[in-house]
């Protein structure tokens, strides 16, 4: 049977990222919402070190189906942007996972769906709360939200608001139907009645989705009061930071689950990509040996190992590793991945001209690799093809106008060449993708003098 | 600001509401004056108040039907400032109708074409400029400039050269010094820069580019004058600080270039040089981890640079990493195969790889490559006596004694101890005429060997950062066009700073069904 825990299906649709208003504040504080990036307060590497997944969020070390790293600010920008830019799947117009979910679930049956839902007569099962709960488990997870939600208040009714579990599942569905603050006040009462890890995090959830994420930092340290080194709330906080762009402290709290739970991979991976970005490649390396260890064996696994190998130097690793992550990719995209870091290690030995192959077999194998079209830029002008660089330049500003490299590039090239108002528009998006560039300040500087002089 | 409104005029001054039955005669309604406003978009113009300017031009455009000239000459000025240079040129072309006898409108809608890069388009209309006034030097020094930008030296020196002599400007200068560069004639360009700051002796550009020149020169009492002046007047100047503290590093004095290099660091968090160089001044306090962890992010921010690479490769020779340093020094014999310093560092590494026939080639390019350093025959002589080959290493034993010579006659450059003493030692090995005084017993040759190497370091150092900073100072002149950089290294640098060590992907792994 096909069963996916609650707690991890956090999926937002673009529907849900644009039509929706819950948020409170409009202009938050920064530091205290979600929806601004903002500058890293925690000290993390500068986008020039890490590469960004969208404006201002550095790519985590962990993909779960909740990531969201950035919204898109309008409709037509959802629409246009790749869509997998956003989440960790390709998103869809409101989440419509579920119904493959449920549907998966009903037609595990050959001959058709087990259940008919429409025709139980709920009221009557709702008196027998172990029948109830099975139907309910199997109805949570299916299309029928309003019947299941049917279901579960006749039950509570009958349970005479004693069950917390009875809430908890009144809860999700309100959260499912996007009503969050009922689901809100239904964990409450749920986690009045019984501690519960599990309640703990749908609430966390819940404070999530409303942008309140000092209210769910809160809500887990309570939780870790009375579960003290309870993993899953370590790791939410952890994860809660790293939203916040704070990524020095998701790193403690990341230690933290490790301390407890030593096979965490969510953990490893994350600090694993923390000590890489932040000049520690031996470390790193570690850390992803010990998730080799522990029985990963993936195309990503392979590929960090072999560019942690590589930038610590250990080159009687690396190139078997990246083989092995190529042989191990699953996808189109993941292959790429895998041939533009190959491009890097080539460019590391000074072997340019199969750099621009690698480079090449990136875009053969994923068209809208915008990284690869920038190093590919940047290799043909040090051929000194500049109409070419130029070109692959624009491609790549087009595809991701999140990344600060392809508009500095295309700006310092126009400089170059005397055309300054293209370099002050490039210069301009470039400074709004990575504020604290100075190489950008200093050409914005450098142009201004140009357009007040007469 | 409360505006006098002088538009207001029409209405008899009087409400007609309070005395409707005297029959006043009317006064003429004024004609509006099409210049009348010009103070007022003036002074909000210069007081960079430029909201309150747009909307005192939309009145004036609007009572003159278009035709008021200055309203459109400023608007097209703040289009200009916002970036906007197509639509700016426009205006120009605007303001040139209406008043074409005017200089200053061809002046800017030239300028304008410059901005946007269309340098022939731009020469023809100064040369009309021109026409209309004879004695500006802006249009000859943006004459200049624009033929620069289209490679035809020899005439962008003499329009150069003739605003000069209209009129002095510092930014004139620095064209003129940095087409000197771009052909090679740094004398010349010294002599440039020098009249420049004897001109004006407070710009900070001007003396870190003449301190650089110097330096390049290696005139280092000069160099250290002119950057030691460019600080006083600006102690954080970036360029400055990089290259005195490059030119202490070369004498030695670590600390005090660290202290400078702090001062930039904040400013400056990811700039390749700055890193390298305070790599190289750890590299200098024997503090090699540090100096590699320092040397890696430079080089992780600049992939390109051949120079961060041999320091890294040296660095690892040192530390007796020998397969790391053949790794970073082949890389940068990739980037630049013209040095031979460079194969020489790689000789040694393959010496001690164990791969003694591709060291021999490597010391045969060395030498080829290599006119000055006596440490290249000095090493592959080493080598060739260990081999047993006495006959080639008494040859190249010579070689070195030549050089030598030749050293001791051009420079008082004193020989790095530890270099004399193997020198000795191979003499003494190889019974060879000692040209020089020189009198130690010998060592195991396997001792030699390393020393040799290690003597690397303390000669042949080379912290950029020089060169590089001067690449620089070069491409931010700011000119009447930003001319082309200097060194393509550095455009490089620039441009392959956006190179980066790749997402790390995971996208399966974080799927929950998994684990």
């Amino acid at each position: 049977m096909v069963y996916v825990d609650e707690i991890d299906i956090d999926q937002e649709g673009i529907a849900e990222m644009m039509l929706d208003e819950n948020a409170i504040a409009q202009v938050a504080r920064p530091g205290t919402s979600l929806k601004l990036p903002g500058t890293s307060q925690g000290g993390g590497p500068s986008p020039a070190v890490r590469p960004v997944t969208q404006s201002g969020r550095p790519v985590t070390g962990f993909v779960r189906p909740s990531t969201q790293s950035g919204r898109p600010g309008t409709m037509e920008q959802a629409i246009r942007t790749p869509r997998t830019a956003h989440t960790a799947r390709p998103i869809t117009s409101a989440s419509g996972r579920y119904v493959r979910l449920g549907t998966a679930s009903m037609l595990t049956n050959p001959e058709g769906p087990f259940i008919n839902l429409s025709r139980l007569n709920l009221a009557k099962y709702a008196q027998k709360p172990k029948l109830a709960k099975v139907f309910l488990s199997c109805g949570c997870v299916s299309v029928y939200f309003l019947k299941a939600l049917d279901l579960a208040a006749l039950a509570t009714e009958h349970a005479q608001y004693k069950d917390w579990w009875w809430k908890v599942q009144i809860g999700k569905c309100y959260y499912r139907l996007g009503l969050y603050r009922e689901a809100e006040k239904q964990f409450k009462s749920a986690l009045k009645q019984q501690d519960m890890v599990d309640t703990i995090l749908y609430l966390a959830k819940v404070y999530f989705r409303l942008d309140q994420p000092l209210t769910a930092l809160h809500l887990f340290k309570q939780g870790l009061d009375r579960f003290p080194g309870e993993v899953t709330l370590l790791c939410g906080i952890a994860r809660i930071y790293e939203e916040m762009n704070n990524i020095s402290l998701a790193a403690e709290y990341y230690r933290e689950v490790l301390k407890q739970d030593n096979t965490h991979v969510e953990a490893i991976a994350c600090i694993g990509s923390n000590h890489f970005y932040s000049d520690q490649p031996e470390i790193a390396l570690r850390f992803y040996r010990r998730l080799l260890q522990m029985g990963v064996y993936n195309c990503q696994l392979f590929n960090n190992l072999g560019l942690c190998c590589f930038y610590a130097q250990q080159y009687d690793m690396t190139l078997t590793s990246l083989e092995r992550a190529l042989s191990l990719a699953e996808n189109e995209e993941a292959a790429a991945d895998v041939w533009y870091n190959l491009g890097h290690v080539a460019v590391g030995i000074g072997d340019l001209n199969l750099a621009y192959q690698c480079f090449k077999l990136t875009l053969a194998n994923n068209n809208d690799h915008a990284e690869a079209y920038n190093n590919l830029a940047v290799l043909e002008i040090r051929r000194g093809h500049v109409e070419q660089a130029r070109a692959l330049l624009q491609t790549a500003s087009s595809l991701a106008p999140h990344m600060y490299e392809p508009h500095f590039n295309f700006a310092a090239l126009s400089d170059q060449v005397g055309d300054l108002q293209r370099s002050y528009i490039a210069a301009q998006k470039s400074k709004e993708a990575f504020p604290g560039h100075v190489d950008t300040q200093q050409l914005i500087k450098q142009l201004k003098q140009h357009f007040a002089m007469l | 600001m409360a505006e006098p409104r002088l538009g207001a005029e029409l209405a008899s001054p009087f409400p007609i509401a309070t005395e409707p039955q005297k029959p006043r005669p009317r006064k003429v309604p004024e004609l509006p004056i099409l210049e009348r406003r010009n103070w007022l978009i003036h002074l909000h113009y210069i007081r960079k108040d430029y909201d309150a300017c747009k909307i005192a031009i939309k009145e004036q455009l609007h009572e003159t039907q278009g035709m008021c000239e200055y309203a459109v000459y400023v608007q097209a000025l703040i289009l200009r400032l916002e970036g906007k240079i197509q639509e700016s040129l426009e205006l120009f072309q605007t303001c040139s109708i209406l008043n074409p006898q005017s200089a200053d409108n061809l002046k800017q809608v030239a300028r304008s074409l410059f901005l946007l890069g269309k340098h022939k388009a731009a020469i023809e209309v100064y040369n009309e400029a021109a026409k209309l006034n004879q004695k500006d030097w802006e249009i000859c020094h943006n004459l200049g400039v624009c033929y620069m930008y289209l490679k035809h030296f020899n005439k962008a020196k003499d329009q150069l050269n003739d605003a000069l002599q209209l009129n002095r400007h510092d930014l004139t200068y620095m064209m003129l010094g940095k087409i000197h560069l771009l052909q090679g004639e740094t004398d010349k360009a010294i002599e440039v820069y020098k009249k420049a700051v004897e001109f004006s002796p407070e710009n900070t550009e001007l003396l870190t580019t003449l301190g650089l020149l110097y330096l390049q020169l290696g005139v280092y009492q000069k160099a250290f004058e002119h950057l030691g002046n460019a600080l006083t007047y600006d102690p954080t100047n970036y360029k400055a600080i990089l290259a005195a503290g490059s030119m202490m590093q070369t004498h030695g004095d670590f600390d005090v270039a660290l202290t400078k290099y702090r001062v930039v660091a904040y400013t400056m968090p990811e700039s390749p040089p700055l890193w390298n160089n305070i790599g190289m001044c750890f590299f200098g306090k024997k503090k090699y981890v540090a100096a590699i962890s320092c040397l890696k992010r430079a080089n992780y921010l600049a992939p390109f640079d051949w120079k961060i690479l041999y320091n890294l490769g040296l660095v690892h020779l040192t530390m007796q990493q020998y397969a790391s340093a053949f790794h970073f020094l082949s890389a940068a014999v990739n980037f630049q195969p013209r040095m031979g310093e460079l194969y020489m560092l790689l000789a040694v590494a393959l010496t001690n790889l164990e791969d003694v026939e591709n060291a021999k080639r490597s010391y045969e390019q060395a030498v080829a490559l290599n006119q000055c350093n006596p440490l290249v025959n000095l090493n592959y002589a080493v080598l060739l006596y260990n081999q047993g080959d006495k006959k080639g290493a008494l040859c190249q034993y010579h070689e070195m004694e030549k050089k030598v010579n030749a050293l001791k006659e051009n420079s008082a450059l004193d020989f790095d101890p530890e270099m004399v003493d193997v020198a000795q030692k191979v003499g003494a090995a190889l019974q060879a005429g000692e040209s020089l005084v020189w009198t130690k017993p010998v060592k195991d040759s396997k001792s030699k060997q390393r020393a040799a190497t290690s003597s690397k370091p303390s000669s042949t150092q080379q912290p950029l950062g020089s060169n590089q900073a001067l690449g620089q100072a070069m491409s931010s002149a700011a000119g009447y066009g930003k001319t082309m950089q200097l060194s393509t290294s550095m455009s490089e640098g620039n441009t392959s700073r956006s190179e980066r060590a790749e997402s790390l992907i995971y996208r399966a792994m974080g799927a929950p069904g998994f684990f």
